[in-house]
C-alpha cells in the first residue's frame, strides 16, 4: 500500500481537526458539569450557614441564653448532618460555653462573613467553613461547616472528569486513526488501480463498494476509463485497418504499375494500367474520407457547427436521390412519416447518415423487397427509421454491424468496406443520440434516434434549397 | 482565358497548369501567398485558382476576401485539402465561387471552371430550354422531346434543366449532386448513374439522336454531338 506522508496527509489533517473540535467540546462540558455540581454544592452549604446562624440569632435576642444552648446541643444531638455541623458559643470572656469545637481562631475574624479557616472538631482537625456572628450581650455565635466531604466530592467529580477526558482522548485519537485509515484505504484502492493502469493495464477498473462518495467518484472514474478504453480501442482498430485495408489496395496499385513498366510496351496497355492505378487509388481515398469521417464524428463537433435541420426533409431528398437506384434493383422505396421533424446537427453529416442506411437496405434487402424510410416526432425524441423486408440480419451479428470493417459474410460479395455502419453510429452519437439495430423479422429496421429541437420561428430550411441555374 | 493558378506544392500546381493549357487557356502561376495577393489585384484575369494554404503570410482566403472588399467579381476557385462542411462553407462565405477538395481529378476540376467562366457570362433568363427537339419550358416544368410530352418527376426536371442550361459542357457527379440534391457529401455508390440511366430512357429511348452522354471517369454531358 503507499505511504502518505504524514504531513500531507488530507486525511490526518481532517482528523487532527476533528481530534480538537470534540478536545474543546469536552473541556466546555466538563466546565459545566464541574461547576452544576461542586459549585451548586458550595452554594447550598453557604445558605444553610449563613440562615441556621440567622435562626439562632433571632432566637437567642428574644431569649435567654440558656434556650440558645439548648437549642444547640439539640442540633448537635439530633443526628441530622452532626457529623460535619460546627457551632460554638463563647462567652464574653473567650470561654466556651457550648459547641463541639476545642480550638477556634480568635484573632481578625470579621463577623457577619463566611470564612475558611482551621479548628478541632470533636478532637480531630478538619478544614471548616464559618460564620461568626456577635451575640448582643457579648459573646460570639460560630455557625459552620466541615468540608471534609464537600473536598471528597470535588475529588470525586475531578477524578471522574480526568477519566472521561482520558477516555474521550484514547477515542479520539483511535476515531482518527480509524478515520485516516478508512479514507486511505478507500484511496489507495482508486491510486493502486491508477498505478496498475498507467503501467499498460487498461482494463482494470476500481472496485466499487457501497454507494458513499467513493463508490460514486470510483462509477465516474470507472465511466471515463471505459469511454478511454472505447476510443483506445478505435485508435486500435483504426491502425490495424490501415494496415490491412489501406495497405493491401495499395500493395496491388503498386504491382500493377510495377508490372506495366516491366512488361507493357504498348501505349494503350500503359494506359490501361495507369487507369487501373487510379482507380485503385480512388478508391483508396474514399477509403481514407471515411476513416477521417469517422474521426472527426468521435472527436467531437464544434457547438457553432450546428444547426437546425429538418430530419424530414433529408430523408424526402435522399429518398429522391436513391429511389432511381432502388428502381434498377427492384425494390420499393417508399417514403413517409411525420413532417416537420426538427433536431440540432450538422446537415451533411447527417444526410449522409441517411443516404449509408437506404444504401445499405437496397443493397442487402436484394430485388422485390420493399424499404420503408420513416421519419417520427416524439415528445424528447426524434427518429429516422429505415425498415427493409429483406433477409434481414441475425440476431447475434447485430452488435458487431457498427464495428470498423465489419462485413458480414454475406456482404462480401458486395461492394462496399465496412465502414458505412460504423460512420452512422459516431454520426448518430455526435448528435447526443444512438443508432438502433433491430431484427424487424423479416428484415432490418435501422433507426437513428437524435435529441429533439424546436421549430425555427422562419422556415430558414427554404434557404438551403439550391438554385438550379447553371 | 487567363487563368491565374495560386498553389505552393509543384506538382500540383504542374497537373493544374498543364491540364488548363490544354483545355486552351493562357495559365500564370505564384507559388506563395504575397505575390498571389499582388498579381490577383494588379492584373486582370478570367479566372482565379487559389490553395488555401500558401507560404507567404497570406493565405488563400485572405486574398479573396480582398479582391471582394475591392469589388472585384473575378470567378475564383478554391482547392483545399481542407475538407469539411464548414471549411468549405468558410471558403465559400470569403468569396469563393467554388470550392474543391484535394486529391481531385483534373475532369472535375475542368468542368467547375467552365461552370465558373459561364456563370460569369452576363446571365441570361430564360423561361425555354431548347436543345435539338428537346424542349424544357420553365415555367409550366413541361418537357417535350419532338411532339411528345415526358413525364418528369420533380427532381428529374431538376437534373434535365442543369443539364440543359451546361449544354455541350461536361458535369461531374459531385457537381450534379450539389446541384440538384443538395448533396455536399459523396454518396460513393452508383446512385447518379442510375439517375441518368433513367433520365436517359425517358429523354432518348426511341428518339435521335442520343442526347445525353456519358464520360467515362468525369460525369455527363447534354447535346447533339455524341
Amino acid at each position: 500500500m503507499p505511504a502518505f506522508p504524514r504531513n500531507s496527509s488530507i486525511a490526518t489533517r481532517l482528523a487532527l481537526g476533528h481530534g480538537a473540535l470534540l478536545a474543546a467540546l469536552i473541556l466546555v462540558t466538563s466546565g459545566v458539569f464541574y461547576f452544576g455540581t461542586v459549585g451548586v454544592l458550595d452554594r447550598s452549604v453557604d445558605g444553610k450557614i449563613v440562615s441556621i446562624s440567622n435562626r439562632l440569632l433571632d432566637t437567642y435576642q428574644a431569649r435567654p441564653l440558656g434556650e440558645l444552648v439548648e437549642e444547640i446541643d439539640r442540633e448537635l444531638t439530633d443526628g441530622i448532618d452532626s457529623d460535619t455541623e460546627i457551632f460554638l458559643v463563647t462567652a464574653p470572656s473567650g470561654e466556651r460555653v457550648v459547641g463541639n469545637l476545642s480550638q477556634w481562631p480568635t484573632q481578625g475574624l470579621p463577623t457577619g462573613r463566611l470564612l475558611n479557616r482551621e479548628v478541632i472538631r470533636d478532637g480531630r482537625p478538619s478544614s471548616a467553613r464559618l460564620i461568626v456572628r456577635k451575640l448582643p450581650k457579648g459573646g460570639l455565635l460560630y455557625v459552620g461547616r466541615d468540608l471534609g466531604e464537600q473536598r471528597s466530592i470535588r475529588a470525586l467529580v475531578w477524578h471522574a472528569l480526568e477519566v472521561a477526558a482520558a477516555v474521550s482522548l484514547v477515542l479520539v485519537v483511535l476515531g482518527a486513526w480509524l478515520f485516516r485509515h478508512q479514507l486511505e484505504r478507500r484511496i489507495s484502492g482508486i491510486r493502486r488501480t491508477a498505478h496498475e493502469i498507467e503501467a499498460g493495464n487498461l482494463d482494470r477498473r476500481i472496485a466499487i463498494s457501497g454507494d458513499d462518495e467513493f463508490a460514486r467518484l470510483a462509477l465516474d472514474i470507472n465511466r471515463m476509463l471505459d469511454r478511454i478504453e472505447q476510443l483506445m480501442n478505435g485508435v486500435r482498430q483504426v491502425s490495424n485497418a490501415i494496415a490491412h485495408d489501406l495497405r493491401t489496395p495499395l500493395g496491388r496499385v503498386r504491382a500493377r504499375l510495377d508490372e506495366a513498366l516491366r512488361r507493357e510496351t504498348t501505349t494503350a496497355g500503359l494506359a490501361d494500367a495507369a487507369r487501373t492505378a487510379i482507380d485503385g487509388i480512388d478508391d483508396l481515398i474514399v477509403l481514407f474520407n471515411k476513416l477521417l469521417q469517422i474521426a472527426k464524428a468521435e472527436s467531437g463537433m464544434r457547438a457553432e457547427a450546428l444547426e437546425r435541420v429538418d430530419l424530414s426533409r433529408i430523408v424526402s431528398d435522399m429518398g429522391e436521390l436513391y429511389d432511381a437506384a432502388a428502381e434498377e434493383r427492384c425494390v420499393r422505396l417508399r417514403v413517409s412519416g411525420d413532417d416537420s421533424v426538427w433536431t440540432l446537427g450538422d446537415h451533411d453529416l447527417l444526410a449522409s447518415a441517411v443516404a449509408s442506411l437506404i444504401d445499405n437496405a437496397i443493397k442487402y434487402a436484394g430485388p422485390g423487397s420493399k424499404v420503408e424510410l420513416t421519419t417520427h416526432s416524439g415528445p424528447q425524441q426524434v427518429a429516422i427509421v429505415v425498415r427493409d423486408d429483406g433477409p434481414g440480419v441475425p440476431s447475434e451479428e447485430l452488435p458487431r454491424l457498427t464495428q470498423r470493417f465489419y462485413r458480414m459474410d454475406r456482404a462480401r460479395s458486395q461492394p462496399g468496406n465496412g465502414l458505412g455502419l460504423a460512420i452512422v453510429s459516431a454520426i448518430a452519437t455526435l448528435h447526443g443520440g444512438e443508432l438502433q439495430l433491430l431484427n424487424a423479422a423479416p428484415g432490418l429496421r435501422a433507426s437513428i434516434l437524435l435529441p429533439r429541437a424546436d421549430a425555427p420561428q422562419t422556415e430558414r430550411a427554404a434557404a438551403r434549397v439550391p438554385a438550379a441555374s447553371g | 482565358m487567363k487563368s491565374l493558378v495560386i498553389e505552393d506544392e509543384l506538382e500540383t500546381c504542374r497537373y493544374i497548369c498543364n491540364g488548363l493549357k490544354e483545355a486552351g487557356h493562357c495559365v500564370s502561376h505564384c507559388d506563395n501567398g504575397l505575390d498571389g495577393l499582388h498579381r490577383s489585384l494588379n492584373e486582370s484575369w478570367d479566372l482565379i485558382i487559389v490553395d488555401r494554404l500558401l507560404p507567404g503570410g497570406v493565405d488563400g482566403l485572405s486574398i479573396v476576401g480582398k479582391l471582394r472588399d475591392l469589388g472585384k467579381k473575378t470567378p475564383v476557385l478554391i482547392v483545399s485539402a481542407l475538407t469539411s462542411t464548414d471549411e468549405r462553407v468558410r471558403g465559400l462565405r470569403q468569396g469563393g465561387d467554388d470550392y474543391i477538395s484535394k486529391p481531385f481529378a483534373f475532369a472535375e476540376l475542368l468542368a467547375r471552371v467552365e461552370a465558373l467562366l459561364r456563370r460569369a457570362d452576363p446571365a441570361q433568363v430564360r423561361t425555354q430550354l431548347r436543345i435539338a427537339d428537346l424542349t424544357l419550358d420553365l415555367r409550366t416544368l413541361q418537357a417535350v422531346r419532338g411532339a411528345v410530352p415526358i413525364a418528369l418527376q420533380p427532381r428529374e426536371l431538376r437534373l434535365l434543366a442543369y443539364l440543359m442550361r451546361n449544354e455541350g459542357q461536361v458535369v461531374t457527379r459531385t457537381m450534379l449532386l450539389e446541384a440538384v440534391w443538395d448533396c455536399h457529401f459523396d454518396p460513393q455508390t452508383n446512385v447518379i448513374d442510375v439517375q441518368i440511366s433513367r433520365l436517359r430512357t425517358k429523354v432518348d429511348k426511341g428518339f435521335s439522336p442520343a442526347l445525353i452522354h456519358t464520360i467515362r471517369g468525369v460525369g455527363y454531358y447534354l447535346g447533339e454531338r455524341s
